[in-house]
């Protein structure tokens, strides 16, 4: 197969020669480079410490809000520009679960320079996994050791975060409850992994209950800020 | 759920839909089966190697077709059989009192007969013939049967072109038209138009089916349209392919006898295909940079204004749009022109302006390439040996010039840096129908009506 699974054209780059004839693994991406081009980074120095987002000074105006929860360090990979909303739209509300491969290298690199003790990928409710097939989430991580510490407290969502307005969205209750022992995250330094940051409020719930739970540091990772 | 939305329907779920008093008549297919390679799927028969569509809970799903609803192994596709519970036609519902010219009318009958005895038919009828026309005594002679009549075509605009012409000419039948972001929901109708698509919800529904178009993208590119089509209809139903250009494949299947095929090499109006100029013209894009015309373009051009002819011209690329705009204004500074692609929102209005003769040129990607009628043009291509003009884009392109019978010729010239197969091909495709409207003497019956 030659095409880009995003946007069906056949520009897939072949392996080189060299990649053919050096005998190492070739780490051929499923989308082409006109779509990976347009992914646009953001880099972790020029991001709010906060939230991840792109932000000139340290900490952006929606973080000095959150100051309640100051200990929290987001980090977001990229922008949630058009083609990283067609993309997530592609790998998770119509399910096109070959898509979760494209950035788990990005994400092995990025949580290795973290050195924590535990990566958390953020849960999803029994009925939407059921329906979905899988977790968007635990796809981006399939090639990395996780723990499943968390789950939701409802089986079914009732409403999803991306139907809420930004008022709704913070004024939503603690959706996570613990899913093993408090001694497990007893002093250890967590990351808890999602795949869209945007008002924190998700992500923020479940760093709390960790906090609490006796984990020594918790710091999250998104794959987008948006 | 009404018994109706499933009649002819198939339906993914992983439980039985209630449809009360019809429910022993529900039929249950697996909607993929898998082998110890494959999974294949059962709405668009397409096959994917299992490894690479496995999910997390050990099942699979098909990466084809999940723009409609994805397909997974543990579900089941539901329908009810066609019932054809439609209104009994006294008299004949056809309200159309147009003219078929001689060559026509023997398609028309030619098409009654396929209708009839259910079977599969390739109609090749040049650009610009009446097609539509071509087809009413048929769908007229099925729908007085009672019988369930689907038209579809790979193309959005074509649908929506068609759908008011078949209401006019059949008043008395309800119809639905079928796309993917249309306003309405589905309703339970004896005359469908829909894009191929929706074809995939479709199971043993029509006895009759009419896929327009099939060399356009995307139905020419996806194998799953194909097998929808066949799907769609009863194992019974009559399959009628419209075309201009056919396919490799589906002359192949001619020559195989595996299909019969009616052809109608001439326009109605007797005249000739126009036969493609071309013209070798090396480095374009660079000419164009300078914001220059290359030489040739420039007296073709010079020779179409002098003439007061109005004109399109194609370029392979939206990016190319801006450069020979600017080109274009340098050189023929009273030129009235605009661009437009297939994203450009005011793409309707200005297709409206250069119909209305607001208009004397219009720069276009292939997205004109069919379902539109300009009269008195001539057709430019530039870079006509690029990737993105395949055979059937460059006939249906040449095919735009000369349409009416009131200016049944036109100048279509492509400009092009080498020959090319696709190039080469469309020539000889059209070449071809010429030849053979001549050896059948449906040239020069001008008749002007």
């Amino acid at each position: 197969m030659t095409e880009c699974l995003l946007c069906h054209r056949d520009n897939l780059r072949q392996p080189t020669l060299w990649q053919l004839l050096n005998f190492r693994p070739v780490e051929n991406s499923p989308l082409c480079q006109t779509c990976l081009n347009g992914f646009k980074a953001i880099p972790a120095d020029q991001s709010c410490t906060g939230c991840g987002r792109l932000w000139p000074d340290r900490l952006c105006s929606d973080c000095v809000r959150w100051q309640g929860l100051a200990e929290f360090k987001n980090r977001a990979l990229y922008q949630y520009n058009d083609l990283l909303k067609q993309f997530m739209s592609q790998y998770k509300f119509y399910g096109d679960y070959r898509l979760r491969t494209v950035f788990q290298t990005q994400f092995c690199q990025v949580i290795k320079q973290f050195n924590v003790d535990l990566v958390i990928p953020i849960p999803i409710n029994q009925a939407t996994e059921r329906q979905r097939g899988f977790n968007q989430v635990a796809g981006f991580l399939e090639q990395l050791k996780t723990t499943d510490g968390l789950k939701t407290l409802a089986l079914d969502k009732l409403q999803p975060q991306s139907a809420k307005n930004r008022q709704q969205r913070l004024q939503t209750k603690q959706p996570f409850t613990l899913n093993l022992g408090r001694e497990k995250f007893n002093k250890k330094r967590v990351l808890i992994v999602d795949d869209i940051y945007t008002t924190g409020r998700t992500i923020r719930h479940a760093a709390k209950l960790l906090l609490d739970a006796g984990a020594s540091e918790v710091r999250g990772l998104t794959l987008a800020h948006g | 759920m009404q018994a109706t939305q499933l009649f002819g329907r198939q339906l993914l779920a992983d439980t039985m839909p209630n449809v009360s008093e019809w429910q022993s008549k529900l039929l249950r297919r697996p909607a993929m089966t898998l082998t110890a390679q494959w999974a294949i799927c059962q709405r668009c028969g397409q096959r994917t190697v299992k490894q690479t569509v496995r999910l997390p809970r050990n099942n699979y799903y098909c990466p084809h077709c999940f723009q409609l609803g994805r397909v997974t192994s543990d579900q089941w596709l539901w329908s009810l059989p066609e019932p054809n519970q439609f209104a009994r036609q006294s008299g004949s519902p056809l309200s159309w009192t147009g003219q078929l010219t001689p060559a026509q009318t023997a398609c028309s009958q030619e098409i009654s007969e396929i209708f009839a005895a259910g079977k599969t038919h390739l109609l090749w009828a040049v650009t610009g013939v009446g097609k539509t026309e071509m087809l009413f005594t048929g769908i007229e002679q099925a729908l007085m049967k009672g019988l369930r009549v689907g038209i579809a075509s790979p193309r959005v605009d074509v649908c929506l072109e068609l759908a008011p012409r078949l209401q006019v000419a059949f008043v008395s039948i309800p119809q639905i038209v079928l796309y993917g972001e249309m306003p309405g929901s589905y309703d339970y109708r004896q005359l469908t138009i829909c894009t191929t698509h929706q074809l995939l919800r479709f199971y043993h529904a029509f006895d009759v089916l009419v896929i327009d178009e099939v060399d356009a993208f995307p139905f020419a590119a996806d194998p799953g349209l194909a097998y929808a089509a066949e799907q769609a209809k009863k194992p019974t139903g009559a399959l009628l392919y419209l075309t201009a250009t056919p396919s490799k494949e589906l002359q192949r299947q001619e020559r195989q006898q595996k299909i019969s095929v009616s052809y109608l090499p001439a326009r109605y109006h007797g005249y000739p295909l126009p036969e493609v100029r071309l013209k070798l013209t090396s480095k374009w894009r660079r000419s164009l940079r300078k914001k220059q015309l290359p030489g040739a373009v420039k007296r073709t051009l010079k020779q179409i204004v002098t003439n007061k002819k109005r004109f399109l011209i194609f370029v392979p690329h939206v990016k190319d749009l801006a450069i020979l705009e600017t080109s274009l204004i340098q050189s023929f500074s009273a030129l009235k022109l605009a661009t437009v692609h297939a994203s450009d929102p005011e793409r309707h209005a200005k297709v409206q302006r250069m119909r209305d003769g607001e208009l004397d040129c219009l720069v276009t990607t292939t997205i004109l390439e069919r379902g539109v009628t300009f009269a008195n043009i001539d057709v430019i291509v530039l870079g006509a040996d690029d990737g993105v003009f395949s055979t059937a884009a460059l006939v249906q392109i040449a095919g735009r010039a000369g349409r009416k019978a009131a200016y049944p010729t036109g100048l279509v010239q492509f400009f092009a840096e080498s020959q090319t197969r696709p190039i080469k091909e469309a020539r000889r495709q059209i070449r071809f129908v010429n030849r053979k409207a001549q050896r059948e003497g449906l040239l020069g019956v001008h008749d002007h009506d």
